[in-house]
């Protein structure tokens, strides 16, 4: 195998692991192309740890005398530290581990190997597919329709092979609108609020540029959205000044001059380089040792991880309130339409929508919103908070929605069919993960590497009944009303469970939840006999 | 009595108003008549004849008058830290019912406080004001050890004014060594037993600063009768809870702290608790930002820090965990004190004792650490609990000593979800009972002052009506499990949480909360319901299967 190359030295005895909330065990270390394996010698009470190499983020290395140490900073935010007697070994083994956690080439990576013995490849990838969504909304049939003018990915490189669009709009008036959008990303439908008909619908930023370039299509498109109603809002997710100052870059706004029928807000949520910044400081102050309050305060408050959350869910708060309150349908963009559109559209969608907040409604809503409307997962999540290497896509926008889905959860407990535990494992998966779910960049990309043939589902195996158990929320109540989150600073919380993790306290919570868990279930088993 | 009545009277210009229009925070708008009686401000709707609003004048801590034409608004700031609104039609009517609130609202005079006036609507199942006396509480002591003893030395509350009656102490001292040793500590507060630790009898005594002066002035007595807690060979700890410039300055005005030179046995740990007024100003500024309206995440935050209010809740934490600490994990005994021994002290024996026994996690057990380490150790409720965050008088004695205890009770709940009996809810009750009540029990400043105004036999206490059922069962944690052992929580600054249950109360809906609360309950029950159903099957199996052998043989 190629990963052989890498590795010099597979095992070493006599190691001694650390890891938080657990004493130091010794045992014996081994390396494999995707992963470290760590076993104790205990006869009775023996421990494994079993680590993909890929959830490393970093490793530091400390050499004194002739053994060594290496510290592992995970990208679930966990830190492992190794004591490794004999320096050659100790060297081999970091360097295994560099090379091993950031390998590039996404057919070797772990999903592709792994094969559990309970579960054999599906037959379907995924939990629906957008043939099977229209298929299943009848209110759709009579003013929208599924265009497959994207089948090759010719038109749109980063939508899937089918997208719903007006029925009066022709394939071919779209391949001309998406001419005039970046990277091809028309205007397409994602959310039908059926109490009202309004939808929402997401595209990239119209490619205007300095010279205000119109498109004939793409207003027909657009106007073909409010058919029937007085006027749409456009929700563009980026300044004023920043969307102007795109039309430097060939891109730009929809100007109310072509577009007089729709009203245009600017909301500007970070995004990119400044959110993975915000990241790193926010996890560097949780990691903060000096035990003093201001401190701790004033680093949250620098992190300004708290004021995305903020940002991000009073956004979602106001695309709702236009499609709920208002009663209009909205476009969401803001450059590429492939980060934040979609995060404050997927927020949209949970806040308004009891059938999103089940466990299958909400999986099938990130299906939908970032795996086949693509977010470029595998860019995005190279790196997490640890990691020196240099920034080049790495953005934490995925982790920034499950903070504002537990926002949620933790404002509305029994609104919501899953637990904070999901939450958990999802951003755990997405950084690394045995399931090829959050692999590559797009659709394309996956049918490239026949991901869909080759690995296993992660939704799929989430939605088995002892997963579903252990990740459903046990005071979950389904309510058909609007969730409207609190979005006053002073509501919003930092979401311990996540950035504290692997401190004591957030264990005996995790303990209580668990006690509540288990109490369900037995009750469920006695209701049964 | 009449007299009193006819007192208030004479502060209550116009007892009436009708079409009052009155806004609360997540409760619709309401209008009905305003009366005002000695002790209560009442709103009632006309159409059902129903009570909206019943606030006792001594809950309430500021209020603010304004004008538009002749509609008056009245704004009212509750103890509780509630803010509500009432507009009143009429400007003389307003400005008469303004003036009424203010002058019954601080009456300063005890005797006329409303739980000389309340009758209960309940029955008594069990006279709270018996229910925790030292005798019985020494009585448990006495099963354990037989180095202390209760000594009656202050039964005159001359000794020591802010010391009750009763007070355990080394078995080996007479009563004449205690009132040489009452001289050399501050308000006579001599080294007391708070509290013993049954794993290795250790123990934790509290005490006022020692009066060395400038000039080192020693007491032999003193030094003899702390000595006489320790072990053999072994040493003790002194907790100073103030920091070591603040013990040094306290010479000068007579008192200081234990010399190495005539304590050789001891370790003295100085550890900075804030006191008085700048715990004042900290709620203040707490509550202001939680007020805050700004939207802004960044100014939040920025006001969060600068209250301080946090930083205090981890030092008092910390310094308990440390007395804690010393005394299970280090197996020596502890004296506490700073300069009164009325406040910071009692934060830290209390808290400490939280920390080491199971036995003061439940219900009965806090309501007995609250009374034995607060009540009866003399701390000033009525000084220090006159004025809460909106009051726009100077303060004078006002501090949140006890809101910030309970704050750092909440901080081990949160972390030890299972290990306590009661729930957040009883220490929120307690908070709005320390600041304005119906119940005698946060009355005055001492055991010596609670005597003198025969509360027992005038007022009716808290734990009479908490100590029943119906209530008893709001209060009570469902999952709880007892746990025997010793709990220490994190004291790291991400550790420790905002109480949204206190400033955040009336800022924030707390219904999907509550609901998801009240469904836990639920869900607790009827597994407690199902688990009874199954033993009860099982034993039936059993005895069918030893009646039929049959049963066995297929």
């Amino acid at each position: 195998m190629e990963f052989a190359e890498h590795i010099k030295t597979a095992n070493v005895e006599d190691v001694v692991l650390r890891q938080p909330l657990q004493p130091p065990s010794r045992g014996t270390l081994c390396i494999t192309g995707h992963h470290l394996l760590f076993s104790d010698r205990e006869e009775s009470d023996s421990r494994q740890v079993l680590l993909l190499l890929r959830n490393i983020d970093a490793i530091e290395k400390r050499m004194s005398g002739s053994s060594g140490t290496i510290t592992m900073k995970c990208k679930d935010l966990r830190v492992l530290q190794l004591d490794i007697p004999g320096m050659e070994q100790c060297l081999n083994i970091a360097h295994s581990i560099e090379t091993l956690s950031c390998l590039d080439c996404v057919s070797a990576m772990y999903p592709f190997f792994y094969r559990p013995v309970d579960l054999s490849l599906p037959e379907q990838w995924g939990l629906s597919s957008p043939e099977m969504h229209y298929s299943q909304m009848k209110e759709l049939y009579e003013k929208w329709r599924l265009s497959t003018v994207n089948r090759d990915y010719s038109v749109c490189p980063s939508y899937p092979p089918a997208v719903i669009v007006p029925k009066s709009i022709d394939d071919d008036t779209l391949k001309k609108a998406a001419k005039f959008r970046q990277g091809g990303r028309f205007p397409v439908l994602c959310y039908y609020h059926k109490k009202n008909g309004m939808v929402i619908m997401r595209s990239s930023q119209p490619l205007l540029g300095a010279n205000r370039k119109r498109c004939k299509e793409d207003e027909l498109l657009l106007q073909a959205v409010i058919e029937g109603s007085d006027k749409g809002y456009i929700i563009d997710t980026r300044s004023m000044q920043q969307a102007q100052q795109a039309r430097m870059t060939g891109g730009g706004f929809e100007s109310k001059s072509f577009y007089d029928r729709w009203k245009r807000f600017h909301r500007q949520m970070e995004r990119g380089k400044a959110l993975q910044e915000s990241l790193i400081k926010l996890v560097e102050a949780c990691g903060d040792e000096s035990n003093n309050m201001d401190r701790w305060l004033s680093k949250l408050e620098n992190s300004k991880w708290l004021s995305h959350v903020q940002n991000a869910l009073s956004t979602a708060g106001l695309l709702v309130e236009c499609v709920e309150r208002d009663g209009h349908s909205v476009l969401v963009h803001g450059s590429e339409g492939t980060d934040c559109s979609l995060l404050i559209s997927t927020l949209a969608q949970l806040i308004m929508d009891p059938c999103c907040r089940t466990m299958e409604g909400f999986l099938g809503l990130l299906e939908r919103e970032w795996i086949q409307a693509r977010h470029p997962f595998q860019q995005r999540c190279a790196h997490s908070a640890y990691s020196h290497a240099r920034l080049q896509q790495e953005s934490p926008v995925f982790l920034l929605l499950l903070d504002c889905v537990w926002q949620l959860w933790r404002q509305f407990p029994l609104a919501l069919g899953f637990s904070e535990a999901l939450l958990l494992r999802l951003a755990t998966e997405v950084y690394a993960s045995d399931y090829g779910t959050f692999l590559c960049n797009s659709d394309q990309e996956r049918c490239a590497l026949e991901v869909k043939e080759r690995t296993h589902c992660l939704f799929r195996a989430l939605l088995r009944p002892t997963e579903r158990d252990y990740y459903s929320n046990p005071l979950y109540e389904r309510t058909e009303l609007a969730i409207w989150p609190s979005v006053h600073p002073q509501s919003l919380q930092l979401w311990k469970g996540y950035f504290l993790r692997w401190t004591q306290q957030v264990r005996h919570l995790e303990e209580a939840q668990e006690e509540i868990r288990n109490m369900v279930i037995e009750w469920g088993k006695l209701a049964r006999s | 009595m009449l007299l009193y009545i006819m007192e208030f009277a004479e502060l209550i210009k116009t007892p009436r108003v009708d079409g009052v229009v009155l806004h609360r925070p997540f409760m619709p708008t309401v209008e009905g008549t305003l009366c005002l009686t000695g002790h209560h401000l009442i709103l009632s709707s006309r159409q059902d004849n129903t009570e909206e609003l019943w606030l006792l004048h001594s809950n309430i801590d500021s209020i603010e008058k304004r004008f538009v034409g002749s509609l008056g608004h009245i704004t009212v700031k509750c103890k509780d830290l509630r803010v509500i609104q009432l507009e009143i039609t009429g400007m003389e009517e307003c400005l008469n019912i303004a003036s009424s609130i203010e002058a019954l609202s601080t009456l300063d005079l005890v005797s006329l406080m409303y739980p000389f006036f309340y009758r209960p609507m309940f029955e008594v199942i069990e006279d709270g004001w018996n229910s925790f006396l030292p005798q019985n509480a020494f009585k448990d002591l006495e099963s354990m050890t037989d180095e202390w003893r209760l000594s009656e030395v202050n039964k005159d509350f001359s000794l020591c004014p802010s010391y009750p009656p009763l007070v355990a102490v080394p078995k080996d001292f007479d009563d004449e060594t205690l009132k040489k040793v009452a001289t050399f500590r501050h308000g006579g507060r001599f080294p007391v037993l708070s509290y013993y630790h049954k794993k290795n009898g250790m123990v934790m005594m509290r005490a006022g600063q020692p009066l060395t002066g400038t000039n080192g002035r020693r007491c032999k007595e003193d030094e003899k009768l702390i000595n006489a807690t320790l072990r053999p060979g072994k040493r003790g700890y002194i907790i100073d809870t103030r920091a070591i410039n603040v013990a040094q300055q306290a010479k000068a005005r007579g008192g200081g702290f234990e010399l190495e030179a005539n304590y050789p046995q001891w370790r003295r740990i100085h550890k900075a608790i804030e006191r008085y007024n700048v715990l004042q100003e900290s709620l203040i500024k707490l509550v202001e930002a939680c007020n805050d309206q700004s939207h802004s995440m960044d100014r939040w935050l920025s006001k969060l820090e600068a209250s301080n209010w946090q930083t205090n809740v981890k030092e008092i934490l910390t310094t308990a965990c440390l007395a804690a600490q010393c005394i299970d994990r280090e197996g020596a005994s502890v004296l506490v004190h700073g300069t009164e021994g009325t406040d910071s002290t009692l934060q830290v024996t209390s808290l400490a004792q939280i920390i080491l026994d199971p036995g003061c996690r439940t219900v009965k057990g806090f309501q007995s650490l609250v009374e034995r380490e607060w009540l009866q150790a003399g701390h000033p409720f009525q000084q220090r609990c006159a004025q809460s965050a909106f009051s726009n008088s100077k303060p004078r004695h006002e501090a949140p000593v006890f809101l910030l205890f309970l704050d750092c009770v909440w901080q081990i709940l949160r972390q030890f979800p299972c290990s306590f009996e009661f729930n957040e809810s009883f220490l929120v009750l307690l908070f709005e009972h320390a600041y304005a009540s119906q119940f005698g029990t946060f009355l005055g400043n001492s055991a010596a002052e609670r005597a003198r105004l025969c509360l027992p036999e005038k007022t009716v206490s808290l734990w009479s009506w908490v100590n029943r059922p119906q209530e008893l069962e709001r209060l009570t944690n469902p999952l709880y499990e007892p746990n025997s052992l010793v709990i220490w929580p994190s004291v790291a600054p991400q550790s420790l949480l905002l109480w949204e249950g206190v400033f955040l109360r009336w800022n924030r809906s707390s219904k999907c909360l509550d609901e998801a609360y009240e469904e836990m309950v639920h869900i607790i029950e009827y597994n407690k319901e199902l688990q009874t159903k199954v033993n009860s099957l099982r034993r039936q199996l059993a005895q069918l299967e030893t009646e039929d052998p049959l049963l066995h043989t297929p």
